[in-house]
């Protein structure tokens, strides 16, 4: 055990790094002991060893080379400096500008939003006040295309395309009789119940038309589906149109009427026959 | 190093010519090729410039340098992995202020010390470098290896003993 603490500071008191005390207790244990002493003479052999050989330098280009590298840093490290400095002034200017209190930061915000608000409600009133044939324009297209997207998807295979168009229409304005003749073949002639109740919810904007109204009304007798009709009936009834009682009274008295259809027929024709 | 890492950059100049022959006598030992122990010093004060923020007043500019030194080194010999362990010229290391006759003998041992040295694992012949050739001090290489000077100790201890063992095998004065 004293051996391995003895044999571990070896190298450190052939440097000659022991102190005066640590040195002496060394030696004296090397002195009395024969495996430390020969562990000693080995090692010194080999420390000794290293002591003939020279210190290799390095190529005097190392320092050069450094040297370039050094100086393109600083160029670049004060180039930086200086672009750091031009900006300063701009943020304080910018900075003084802003209210330190927070009071008086919300107050100023709140200013800002308010200004910004009026002035642009000032200048879209101001533009929409004055008639501008490009806009005009502008939204013809956009018409065209709506009703051209409208017409393509109502004549699609799948029900669920004609069920989007169906959709669609909506943003179709009301004036478009080409929209509102393909809503009508939709609900006299499309296949799917779904689509054509679809329909019937779609032409509610354009039930002002009588001629609409009329279709509707001749359409009630040749649904197949009681939903279509109880759903005309509905939409027909709204506008108290009076052509619409005698369709009523003809589905009433027919006995193949679907007696649900039946009653809403019924209910339909009293509040009529009430408005008179 | 204090006024190098609060920005003027130019007095590193100064401990470049203090520090980088023993940087570049390290790398030698360690990879035995001069013109990568070259570029390793280029490299370690291209670090130094780059990451001076991170100096600590703490430890002693050398323990930092060659702390740099290792990893850039480390970073260097994985891309070599067995390549030059042994140095190209050994008569680099070889004195030639000696007697004819001395200067033949030292040079063949000289050539065996170097063998021996190069055929340690890395981590020995680092510690023995560190210790030996780079007169770091224990705490230094504790600092630079991240452990305890007791450890250095024993580390240094037992490199000095397998670096004997090795010379005196290829000396043919003991079964390796």
């Amino acid at each position: 055990m004293i051996c391995d603490r003895i044999r571990e500071q070896i190298p450190e008191c052939l440097a000659g790094r022991l102190d005066a005390a640590a040195r002496e207790k060394v030696i004296d244990h090397v002195d009395g002991c024969s495996k430390c002493r020969a562990e000693m003479a080995e090692l010194g052999v080999v420390w000794r060893g290293f002591e003939s050989m020279s210190e290799p330098e390095p190529s005097p280009e190392v320092r050069v080379r450094f040297l370039e590298t050094l100086h393109a840093y600083q160029e670049g490290y004060q180039e930086a400096q200086r672009k750091q400095v031009y900006s300063v002034p701009v943020k304080s200017w910018w900075a003084s500008l802003w209210p330190s209190r927070p009071i008086w930061q919300a107050t100023f915000a709140a200013t800002l939003l308010l200004v910004g608000g009026l002035g642009g409600k000032y200048l879209v009133g101001g533009r929409a006040a004055q008639p501008n044939p490009e806009m005009a324009q502008l939204q013809s297209q956009i018409e065209n295309l709506r009703q051209l997207v409208t017409l393509s998807m109502l004549r699609e295979q799948s029900p669920s395309a004609r069920l989007r168009g169906v959709t669609y229409s909506y943003q179709v304005t009301q004036n478009d009789p080409q929209v509102e003749q393909e809503l009508l073949r939709t609900v006299n002639h499309d296949s799917n119940v779904n689509v054509r109740l679809s329909a019937v919810d779609a032409i509610t904007k354009f039930a002002q038309n009588p001629e609409v109204r009329q279709a509707l009304i001749d359409s009630i007798p040749v649904q197949d589906s009681p939903l279509v009709q109880v759903a005309i009936i509905d939409l027909v009834a709204q506008s108290n149109d009076k052509k619409l009682a005698p369709a009523l009274r003809k589905l009433i008295e027919q006995k193949e009427t679907n007696e649900a259809v039946k009653q809403r027929a019924e209910s339909a024709l009293k509040k009529l026959e009430a408005t008179r | 190093m204090q006024e190098v890492r609060s920005g003027n950059v130019g007095r590193l100049e100064l401990l470049f010519d203090r520090h980088h022959r023993p940087l570049f006598r390290y790398f030698l030992h360690l990879t035995g090729s001069r013109a990568l122990s070259e570029d390793l010093v280029q490299e370690v004060f291209f670090r130094i410039l780059k990451y001076r923020h991170t100096y600590q007043a703490d430890t002693t500019f050398r323990a930092w340098m060659y702390q740099i030194g290792r990893n850039a080194c480390m970073d260097q010999m994985g891309k070599r992995k067995g390549e030059v362990a042994m140095p190209e010229n050994l008569g680099e290391f070889s004195s030639a202020e000696m007697l004819p006759d001395r200067q033949v003998q030292n040079k063949q041992e000289t050539v065996l010390l170097h063998k021996a040295l190069a055929a340690m694992p890395a981590e020995k012949r680092e510690v023995l470098v560190m210790s030996r050739f780079m007169d770091l001090k224990y705490d230094e290489i504790a600092s630079i290896l991240k452990c305890e000077v007791g450890t250095v100790k024993v580390r240094v201890y037992r490199a000095m003993r397998e670096l004997g063992d090795r010379f005196f095998a290829l000396g043919g004065e003991r079964a390796s």
